[in-house]
């Protein structure tokens, strides 16, 4: 029972990796951050409630919601989509960028 | 009107004092940019966030914006033109980009000059041209830019073309006909026409509930075209096309009874060949459609500018380095938006925004001496069957082999999705709308 979870995990980590491979280049985190400002605002400073403002959030935060959109364990509408584009050295490269990034002052 | 020729050569002789940018910062330079829409005004601002030190002058027809996207609202008086503006206030005020209202008529590549109808002469270091889309309405016969702004109107670049349409629409007999004539690819805005079609098709049921809408298309599909004629199922009784059923969810009940809304393909006649604007007759491949309004979506091309700048190919769009979007065909200039070659990439808003971005960066690289870093894309458009019904295309695209490739697999809403997620799609569109324009315009 224990191997049989144990290679199960492994199956499941190989499977993750074949299908988020690292990519040959890679952007910077800024790069990547700034395909999302077309909804969470530039730099993901987002003064508005609609979507998820990114600045200055966590960067471990940041990496479980990805990872979890990733894999399907948060429900999302497209970000699910978006997330599985990313490898995990990019996504904690975006969640070091809008770590940096001061939060847009409350509205 | 200047041909070619006598275009490049307008702009030769006249070196003026802008002829001499000041070089201030290490790094700096003057970038000029044509053209204020989603890509020029997105590239203005990302350059001054790359780098403050930059000159970025905007040189751009019309003194505020009437944004496309969200356009087809106005047809159902959701907002009205008023609500399309966009103003420049904010990339001035805030980020310090300058703006010359007025249009390009003369390029000296040589001389890395532009100059305006008002015979104003801007030199350049690095050129970003953001022109848009020329609608070719003399690819139709029958049709043209005169029967556009009277009778036909295709509403594709916003405009008087959208007020006459929204006045028509309100205008139609009841009982009438709304026909869209949809267009080949590749085209701004690939879910455009059938959201537009899938917008009257609710206000009708309101306003005028026996009247139709019918699309005829040249093509056999479209992006988004599972999920979109779901909702159409949905909420007008529209009878799914057998090659599409077997994807479909459970609830899907072909009921065999016409459906307010019609989708006329290519494989079913629905191409059309001429259009008699008197008549307001189409005649396709399939026969002849009459429409109470005709609404007509033409074949595209790169904006005019792009040819008069010779900066297209034989395509009619433009060719260019695809890392940073460097113009194919003259050094130091590079075409973004809905005007350039970008292979996978859709002819959209968030499309141009994030090309802007990326070539915003290589400028700045290329001035500071440094190479263009590994370039991303993005694109997601929400687009509505009806005001609480969205769905969307989500993609990244990466550079892979010298070409632009989509690299996420799955795009589109699940054809099994929760009615919360098909409600919250619909959300999120009109927010989009607004965080969307900040995130090019403030
Ligand atoms: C009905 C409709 C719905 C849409 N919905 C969406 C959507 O939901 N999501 C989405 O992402 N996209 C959408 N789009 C598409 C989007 O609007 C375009 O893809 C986008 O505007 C392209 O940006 P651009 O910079 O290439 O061109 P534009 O935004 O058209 O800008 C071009 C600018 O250049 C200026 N210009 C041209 N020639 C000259 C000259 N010679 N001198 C000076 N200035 C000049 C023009 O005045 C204009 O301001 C929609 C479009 C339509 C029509």
């Amino acid at each position: 029972m224990g191997t049989l979870m144990k290679s199960l995990v492994f199956a499941c980590a190989a499977l993750a990796a074949a299908i988020h491979p690292a990519h040959a280049a890679e952007p910077t985190g800024e790069a990547m951050a700034a395909t999302c400002a077309g909804c969470h605002g530039t730099q993901g400073r987002l003064g508005t409630v609609e979507f998820m403002p990114l600045a200055g959030m966590a960067e471990q935060e940041f990496v479980r919601a990805m990872q979890d959109f990733r894999s399907g364990k948060r429900q999302a509408t497209l970000m699910g989509l978006v997330a599985g584009s990313f490898s995990d050295g990019e996504i904690e490269a975006m969640a070091r960028y809008f770590a940096g990034v001061k939060p847009n002052a409350a509205k | 009107m200047l041909n070619r020729r006598n275009f490049l050569k307008a702009g030769a002789g006249l070196a003026l004092a802008a002829a001499f940018p000041a070089r201030a910062a290490a790094g700096a330079g003057h970038v000029v940019i044509i053209g204020g829409g989603v890509g020029g005004a997105t590239a203005a601002k990302h350059l001054k966030l790359t780098n403050p030190a930059l000159r970025v002058t905007v040189i751009e027809a019309n003194r505020s914006y009437i944004r496309p996207y969200g356009s087809s609202e106005v047809l159902t008086g959701h907002v009205g033109m008023d609500d399309l503006v966009v103003s420049y206030d904010a990339l001035k005020s805030k980020y310090g980009v300058e703006f010359v209202f007025d249009t390009v008529t003369g390029f000296d590549p040589d001389r890395k000059q532009v100059r305006t109808a008002g015979r104003q002469t801007v030199a350049y270091d690095k050129l970003i041209v953001s022109p848009g889309i020329s609608l070719q309405y003399q690819a139709i016969p029958g049709y043209s830019a005169a029967v556009a702004e009277t009778r036909a109107p295709s509403g594709w670049i916003p405009g008087s073309q959208t007020a006459l349409l929204a006045q028509q629409l309100k205008a139609m007999r009841p009982g009438g006909t709304f026909v869209i004539v949809a267009p080949p690819n590749p085209y701004r805005c690939p879910p455009g026409p059938y959201e537009r079609g899938a917008l009257v098709t609710e206000w009708m049921r309101r306003h005028n509930p026996s009247g139709k809408v019918v699309i005829l298309d040249p093509k056999d599909s479209f992006v988004t075209d599972a999920t979109m004629q779901l909702g159409w199922h949905r909420l007008y009784g529209y009878d799914i096309p057998d090659d599409y059923l077997s994807d479909m969810p459970a609830d899907v009940d072909n009921r065999g009874k016409p459906s307010p809304i019609e989708w006329v393909r290519a494989k079913d006649g629905g191409t059309t060949e001429r259009i008699d604007a008197r008549s307001l007759t189409v005649t396709t491949r399939g026969g002849a459609v009459k429409a109470d309004v005709l609404n007509i979506v033409p074949p595209m091309k790169a904006g005019k500018l792009a040819f008069d700048m010779g900066l297209t190919d034989a395509s009619g769009w433009c060719p260019v380095d695809r890392r940073t979007f460097e113009s194919s065909v003259h050094k130091d200039v590079f075409v973004i938006g809905d005007a350039s070659i970008a292979d996978a990439m859709p002819k959209s808003g968030f499309a141009a925004n994030t090309q802007a971005k990326v070539t915003a960066r290589a400028v700045a690289a290329q001035l500071a001496g440094r190479a263009p870093g590994e370039p991303v894309w993005g694109n997601t458009c929400y687009a509505l069957a009806g005001s609480n019904y969205g769905l969307f295309v989500a993609d990244v695209f990466r550079l892979k082999d010298g070409k632009i490739a989509r690299v996420s697999d799955q795009r589109y809403l699940p054809l099994d999705a929760s009615m919360a997620k098909i409600r919250l799609g619909a959300a999120y569109q009109q927010a989009w709308l607004k965080t969307f324009t900040e995130d090019c315009f403030a």
